[in-house]
């Protein structure tokens, strides 16, 4: 997958495909139609002419550079034997997320391309497993710790858009009290609960917010004390992402100053995963990780 | 920083007591087996299932060993499905007909769908299950992956089935071992070799529950195969996987249900036990399994 191109070199939709699309979902789901119709036997050619197209519209839509109608997928999951409507219905569902404007369109303002992929994913995702080095992860952050971290990464922003991004942040959320939310995984580095971002009050706050959220029915927050020397993670944070829809590959996502990396080459997330899993057993499990914070938070 | 006593450790969290064996490795030196090494490198049983049942949490080499066997024996990944689909029916029927609450799962393996606490809660909220495994890595999935009822609850051990005292002293903190309980080995004992005594270790677990208790097994059937392919499957084994198995003949497995009365339709292959009417068979399984009740 790689890297999302930055803002304005997004190739051009069809003229009758809605302009805010979330980039990754497609790409996924063109990804799946891909897989579909090779393990089907079915060449290109004879996909574009089932949905009255060209080769290269296959191709377009297969690496997501353009968005779907609904009734094209369709006939093409026809095409291409995937007959139970269950399974159909899936696959729509994916597409129809992919071409609705999302909440955060309203935030484009301060929106880079790359994140707004990251919302999308995050939003569509089953299960979110990452590691941390620094920071609270955004889903857990107080607005005075978001506020704190928004200001680091922005010293010369007016407050207005500080708070449009502490707003965003806080937005972001809502997938925590949604019907359904993802299972979030989270493995931490000691220094997360120890470096006091905004001053001792607001981590304080924090620290409790945190031993909170770790009582969610689907959170779980685990600790690599310092204690136990160095780890696997040496790599800094990551994030790797799960779909419900079994077809998709699970997504690695790291932030970067001007961008993020998507790798969703299956030998590319193993090693993500390895590490994932190294961490996740060396570090103390969930129960005894909420008595650490609450250690940590008798001793700020 | 002092790292939280274990002792302290009984967070009840939604339901859920989760122990406090935040230690891979362990701080008690008595134990001769330790945990298992993480390797991606080689197979593991537990990752190599995953994949056969069509998870993710896998690796290159356990799919490369997982197809070997494939090749080797088609009817592999009918036998894994019907493996798991025996241990649904078995805990339906122990947490409904025979009314159990408890149960000691011995090899957990990695969460997917239809896990043992899944099965019997939906039928009885309030059963409490104590999964054991040996491998940090399946251990720390099972923790974040699986969540107990309100009403009931779950615990977690990190021990090799070898250690079998250990297993029992912790298992003790959520069980009430003056209750039935029920102790299931699935796919498990052909990865402990007769020159480690499986039979005692079953025994000296049925030993430590009452009259009333149940045993559910299932394990690799040597003569449900042929002699060559099972011995290309060992072979196979030997030089792709971190664990090596034992196929034990109809008349071993039945001795590991000495002291128990088993439950019809008696020592059978998994897909015969108790199959919901109208289940088409698609396969043959290799693997042996029953239900006992002890005496």
């Amino acid at each position: 997958m790689g890297t999302v191109p930055p803002s304005g070199e997004t190739p051009d939709a069809d003229q009758d495909e809605p302009a805010a699309e979330a980039t990754v979902l497609r790409m996924l789901l063109g990804a799946q139609l891909r897989r579909l119709r090779e393990a089907a036997g079915i060449p290109a050619e004879k996909a574009g002419y089932e949905i009255r197209a060209s080769r290269s519209k296959i191709s377009r839509m297969e690496t997501g550079r353009v968005g779907f109608k609904l009734r094209d997928i369709q006939d093409l999951l026809t095409l291409y034997g995937v007959l139970d409507e269950k399974e159909q219905a899936k696959v729509i569902a994916l597409a129809g997320r992919s071409r609705e404007p999302e909440w955060w369109t309203r935030y484009n303002d301060v929106l880079p391309d790359w994140f707004e992929s990251y919302l999308g994913l995050e939003s569509a995702a089953r299960s979110i497993r990452s590691f941390e080095t620094q920071f609270v992860p955004g889903l857990f952050q107080t607005e005075d710790y978001a506020r704190a971290v928004t200001r680091l990464g922005h010293q010369t922003a007016p407050e207005s858009e500080i708070e449009r991004r502490v707003g965003l942040r806080l937005k972001r959320q809502d997938l925590l009290s949604r019907a359904r939310p993802p299972r979030i995984w989270v493995v931490m580095d000691e220094a997360v609960l120890r470096r006091p971002i905004g001053g001792a009050a607001v981590m304080r706050a924090q620290l409790f917010r945190l031993a909170g959220v770790a009582e969610l029915p689907g959170v779980r927050l685990q600790v690599v004390p310092f204690a136990r020397g160095g780890h696997a993670g040496a790599s800094g944070s990551f994030s790797i992402l799960r779909f419900e829809e079994p077809d998709l590959p699970d997504v690695v996502y790291m932030e970067q100053l001007t961008s993020a990396v998507y790798l969703d080459q299956r030998a590319d997330v193993e090693h993500y995963l390895e590490v994932a899993d190294q961490l996740s057993s060396e570090a103390l499990t969930p129960a005894a990780t909420v008595l650490f914070i609450e250690q940590v938070i008798k001793e700020t | 920083m002092t790292r939280p006593d274990r002792r302290q450790d009984s967070a009840k969290r939604k339901g859920t007591v989760m122990t406090s064996d935040e230690a891979p490795g362990g701080d008690d030196g008595a134990r001769n087996v330790g945990p298992l090494p993480f390797d991606v490198t080689k197979a593991h049983q537990a990752r190599a299932y995953d994949y056969l049942l069509g998870g993710k949490d896998n690796y290159a080499a356990d799919r490369a060993s997982a197809d070997e066997a494939i090749e080797i024996y088609p009817d592999i990944v009918f036998t894994m499905r019907a493996n798991r689909a025996f241990l649904g029916r078995a805990v339906r029927y122990l947490a409904g007909e025979a009314g159990i609450r408890q149960f000691l799962d011995l090899g957990t393996g990695i969460p997917t769908a239809g896990n043992l606490h899944e099965v019997a809660q939906a039928i009885a909220p309030d059963s409490r299950v104590v999964y054991v495994d040996y491998d940090p890595v399946v251990l720390a999935h099972a923790r974040a992956l699986l969540d107990s009822s309100e009403a009931g609850a779950t615990e977690y051990i990190d021990a090799d089935l070898r250690d079998t005292g250990t297993i029992l002293s912790r298992a003790a903190d959520l069980l009430d071992f003056t209750k039935p309980v029920a102790i299931t080995l699935m796919s498990i004992l052909h990865a402990i070799p007769e020159a480690d005594d499986p039979y005692s270790i079953v025994a000296m677990l049925l030993d430590t529950v009452p009259s009333g208790s149940y045993l559910a097994i299932s394990q690799f059937g040597e003569e449900l195969m042929p002699a060559e392919a099972r011995e290309a499957l060992l072979a196979s084994a030997r030089r792709t996987s971190l664990q090596q198995y034992t196929a034990r003949t109809r008349e071993q497995v039945a001795r590991f249900f000495d002291g128990t009365d088993l439950v019809e339709p008696g020592l059978v292959r998994v897909e015969e036990w108790r199959q919901d009417p109208g289940a088409r068979g698609e396969g043959k399984s290799v693997y042996w399994c029953a239900v006992g009740r002890k005496r």
